[in-house]
């Protein structure tokens, strides 16, 4: 960015006065390396310019606050933050989103933003396919303020047993009925218009409305073309349309077809690495789908088995910022640190799903880079790689030219246990912390 | 297309070099082999393909315990594909062949370990089934986890614990086995399998194979076993067999006799009242399968079986020694555990209670005989080697017995392959097998033996030196470098163990040829006085 440049921008970004500028000592963009004494220019919300020792137009006030570290807001993508736990019954709901969950005027979310945290993704209790999860900024009057993404991403259980395999095997077979059906519908509607055609020139366009009822449609189907043409005289006087209009899926199917059409991505929550190889047994012929992996960790936990795999296929790993012991053994191994040498993307979640895990998240991670774990693999696993498993890595997650601006400023580095939350811009605006 | 035409015609001069020097059974896979051997000139694209991927894998110079009884010393198995393609001496290995050096070693099948804990293939996280295997957990554990609300132990409702087909009974159940969907390749209890020498398991009904680090054709086979009830306190229950299996065999004969007739307008026997489990227990597509310990008991079961010409599989069949004859001409199968001790019933003068020759006096009779530990889980507490991971050591009590080595041996491995309807994939060292052997460092019988290899489907799934668990014990002596200039005698074999191992082999060469009692007697006398050795320089 050339200064002339700069400062037409900034000419321009004046005008609506919600310009502000910090200065930093440093800033963790996530997405291109430190800036050391890096500028932030931020208007409506977005970081307009990031950059080292920009020029500025004279005039701009300034917030110079050179001892502090600047990185992108904090993303949890796997919570119940806030929420009262409930053992779910939930095995497989996969239209549900826990909406009724999340309770705007709890107090924590004030605490959430206090540690840093500026996204969450809040997912759907129970076992089997319980929903889609919400991403949510902590802080609103209402769901709707708080909202930031829905469906975020759809929760799938999979475990290495044949109920929790054919669960999603019935699935994504229940969503080959459903477009075999519309094909099937496809090619009457088809053939109907070409028998109208002669009678479309007359100016009476028809077409076979489907019904959302699937009885009735197959009743439809059976009774033959006399009462499909009645039918179909009948919807063509209330409502001449000349597209295609298929049935409606049923509800439980529909999320299934969005994550063939990529509308959806999937959380894989898996327990041990065997339930990786069943859950590409599973999905062998969805080429389509886009899914990444979740599992928590836990002593005995094996996944450094398919840490290569998942390494070559560049996957997307949510897990927790710890080490655990080899199974049979007190061999204690780092697993995201060899998930993220071998190539994985990794997201963290904290330990403990509560504040006070929130609290410990970024220290556990700072442990890790320790024990072998890249520091910027640590750092994304925190930001960016979080906002990618909500699907919003292009808006949120790194310290980038018109990204969101949701910044946290630390007073020393993040990594460092005694480093604090010195105060958090949320979309723009400082939520936490006393800047003036 | 030079380097192809090379591939086309080495199986041919393969297959020329190996006749005179391989073992017999070679020949007979060699006509079985692939359709792709034979092939035409418009197969042979796909051919060229074929041996492009071909996988190959030798074991090299080991001493060869094919377990059909042949003994072939420095031979050389060579798998293709993950089946034995040949075994014999100065074998041609294509390019690409990975080898793994036997020399000094013994290479036998792997182990078939009979109803053993589902925890082998499912993991840590399963589910013992009950009466099968330890409890060194509380059962109904439930355990959730934090952030994954999923019950990691389910009993309630069977989400993880396969359901326990065996108990199905007499209908062999249209269940598919869910051993394919629980399989967890990354086990350690499968590794623990591995390294005692186990390659393929019984899980419930279905024969499963340990395959390491991949989910794919794990199983091998499923319901060959019909499940029956025979107790002579239960006269009913003996009445209603009898019954049904006089219905099949009629209906059996009926039809029959209606093929024969080939009379259109007469109507095919009906099927109807008959019990399905007896038709194909005498259509001899499953196995009868008892529980069974007392003499009136297995006499009964013998006689039985004798009356409709079925082979009987007995568990248990303490006192089968007491009727060995007559299980011998019912060719029967039993399922021993040589170990098992039970007392004599006093109201009987004749001959009863467990006893150490009861596997050595079925062999004698004629009766198939495989071996298994009373606890077919794997133990944490109480004491050791009574586990399903020391089948060997329970062997090693029937040859104590009396057994031959020969016969001991084909316990673990072939008999329990019939049993479990899979001989013709494993149980033995034969071309056109499967590939799964095991290289141990002195005799499998041996209690200081321990597995240092274990090769499943053509490869190598366990390394004793690379795993946790038993690379500090005895560890392998290094082979010399080849680039060392002299290496040196004496660092080599520091504890003789070598060299005991070698004089060991050369006493035991000829024993597992000897299937006459009195080759029997002086293998008893051998292993003995092995033994003896074999305890003093562990000490």
């Amino acid at each position: 960015m050339t200064p002339t440049l700069l400062s037409l921008l900034l000419l321009s970004g004046s005008g609506t006065g919600d310009l502000v500028a910090i200065r930093v000592k440093r800033a963790e963009t996530v997405a291109q390396g430190p800036i050391e004494h890096a500028l932030i220019l931020v208007e409506d919300g977005k970081i307009i310019e990031i950059g080292e020792d920009l020029p500025l137009e004279r005039g701009i006030p300034v917030i110079e606050r050179p001892d502090w570290v600047a990185t992108p807001g904090l993303v949890d993508c796997h919570t119940r933050v806030g929420a009262e736990r409930v053992v779910a019954s939930r095995t497989f709901d996969p239209q549900a989103v826990p909406e009724l969950d999340i309770d705007p005027a709890a107090d924590a979310w004030a605490e959430v933003l206090e540690l840093g945290v500026t996204t969450l993704g809040f997912y759907p209790e129970g076992s089997g396919i319980p929903g889609q999860a919400i991403a949510l900024r902590p802080r609103g009057d209402t769901l709707a303020e708080m909202r930031v993404a829905q469906p975020a991403y759809l929760k799938i259980n999979l475990q290495a047993n044949a109920s929790s395999k054919n669960m999603l095997r019935e699935a994504f077979k229940k969503a080959d009925e459903y477009e075999e059906k519309v094909a099937k519908e496809r090619e009457k509607w088809e053939k109907e218009q070409e028998k109208k055609k002669p009678k479309a020139k007359a100016g009476a366009k028809k077409e076979e409305e489907p019904k959302p009822d699937e009885k009735k449609e197959e009743e439809k189907k059976e009774g033959g073309g006399t009462a499909v043409q009645q039918e179909g005289e009948k919807k063509a006087d209330e409502k001449a349309a000349d597209v295609f209009v298929p049935s409606p899926p049923d509800e439980r199917v529909r999320p299934f077809l969005d994550l063939r059409a990529k509308k959806l991505t999937a959380m894989m929550a898996l327990r041990k690495a065997a339930d990786y190889l069943h859950l590409l047994d599973v999905i062998e012929d969805e080429k389509e789908l886009q899914w990444f992996v979740f599992f928590p960790l836990q002593d005995d936990i094996d996944f450094y088995e398919v840490a290569p795999k998942m390494g070559e296929k560049k996957l997307l790993v949510v897990t927790q910022p710890d080490t655990t012991l080899q199974p049979n053994s007190i061999r204690e191994r780092n697993i995201p640190a060899e998930l993220a040498h071998a190539g994985a993307k990794l997201a963290f979640v904290p330990r403990q799903d509560s504040l006070s895990g929130l609290e410990e998240w970024r220290t556990d991670v700072g442990r890790l880079i320790g024990q072998g774990l890249p520091r910027d693999a640590a750092l994304a696993g925190l930001t960016l790689e979080g906002a990618r498993a909500l699907g919003l890595q292009e808006t949120l997650g790194s310290l980038e030219k018109d990204k969101v601006a949701n910044i946290v400023f630390w007073s020393d580095d993040p990594f460092e246990p005694a480093a604090r939350v010195q105060a958090v811009m949320l979309e723009g605006e400082f939520v936490y912390g006393e800047v003036k | 297309m030079a380097r192809g035409r090379l591939w086309h015609t080495w199986p041919a001069l393969l297959a020329l070099a190996l006749f005179p020097v391989a073992h017999p059974a070679a020949q007979e896979g060699e006509g079985g082999g692939p359709p792709a051997e034979e092939g035409s000139d418009e197969d042979k694209d796909k051919k060229d393909d074929d041996e492009k991927d071909a996988k190959y894998f030798a074991i090299v110079g080991g001493d060869v315990y094919a377990g059909t009884g042949a003994v072939l010393r420095g031979a050389t198995v060579l798998a293709r594909n993950g089946k034995i393609q040949s075994i014999g001496y100065d074998l041609f290995l294509p390019e690409g062949t990975e080898t793994l050096d036997a020399q000094g070693l013994r290479v036998y099948p792997g182990l078939i370990a009979l109803a053993a804990s589902s925890r082998i293939t499912a993991g840590s996280l399963a589910a013992e089934v009950p009466g099968q295997g330890s409890e060194m957990e509380p059962e109904n554990e439930m355990r959730f986890d934090a952030l994954l609300p999923v019950p990691v132990r389910l009993t309630a409702d069977g989400a993880v614990l396969a359901p326990d087909l065996q108990s199905e009974g007499e209908g062999g159940g249209e269940q598919k086995s869910e051993v394919e969907d629980t399989f967890d390749p990354f086990s350690s209890y499968l590794v623990l399998a591995l390294a005692s020498g186990i390659t393929s398991v019984q899980q419930q009904s279905a024969a499963v194979k340990l395959k390491r680090y991949e989910i794919d054709d794990v199983l091998l086979g499923d319901k060959h076993l019909t499940t029956l009830t025979w107790s002579v306190n239960n006269p009913t229950g003996i009445a209603s067999l009898r019954t049904k299996f006089a219905q099949a065999a009629r209906y059996l004969r009926d039809l029959r006799a209606w093929r024969e007739r080939a009379a259109k307008d007469e109507k095919e026997p009906s099927k109807r009242g008959v019990d399905t489990g007896a038709l194909r227990i005498l259509s001899a597509e499953t196995l009868a399968y008892f529980r069974a310990s007392g003499r009136e008991d297995i006499l009964g079961i013998a006689r039985f079986a004798q009356e409709y010409g079925f082979r009987p599989v007995i568990e248990g069949c303490e006192e089968g020694w007491t009727v060995a004859d007559e299980l011998g001409r019912a060719g029967a199968y039993a399922i021993l555990v040589p170990r098992s001790r039970g007392p004599k019933d006093e109201h009987f003068l004749r001959p009863g209670g467990a006893s150490i020759e009861n596997a050595a006096i079925l062999h004698k009779s004629g009766v198939q005989v495989a071996v298994h530990p009373e606890n077919t889980g794997i133990d944490t507490i109480g004491i050791a080697g009574r586990d399903v991971l020391h089948i060997p050591i329970e062997a090693g009590f029937a040859v104590r017995g009396g057994l031959s080595d020969q016969a001991a041996l084909e316990a673990m491995t072939i008999v329990p392959a019939r049993v479990l309807g899979v001989d013709h994939r494993v149980g033995t060292l034969e071309v056109g097998k499967d590939c799964d052997a095991i290289l141990t460092d002195g005799d499998l019988l041996h209690y200081q033996t321990f597995v240092q290899y274990t090769v499943v489907d053509g490869k190598l799934v366990y390394d004793k030196e690379k795993e946790l668990y038993y690379a500090h014990i005895r560890p392998r002596p290094k082979k010399p470098v080849p680039e060392a200039a002299a290496p040196a005698p004496e660092e080599e074999k520091p504890e003789g163990e070598k060299a005991k191992d070698e004089a060991a082999d050369e006493e035991k060469k000829d024993e597992a040829k000897d299937e006459d009692e009195g080759g029997e007697k002086e293998e008893k006398k051998d292993e003995g006085e092995k033994k003896e050795e074999g305890g003093g320089g562990g000490r």
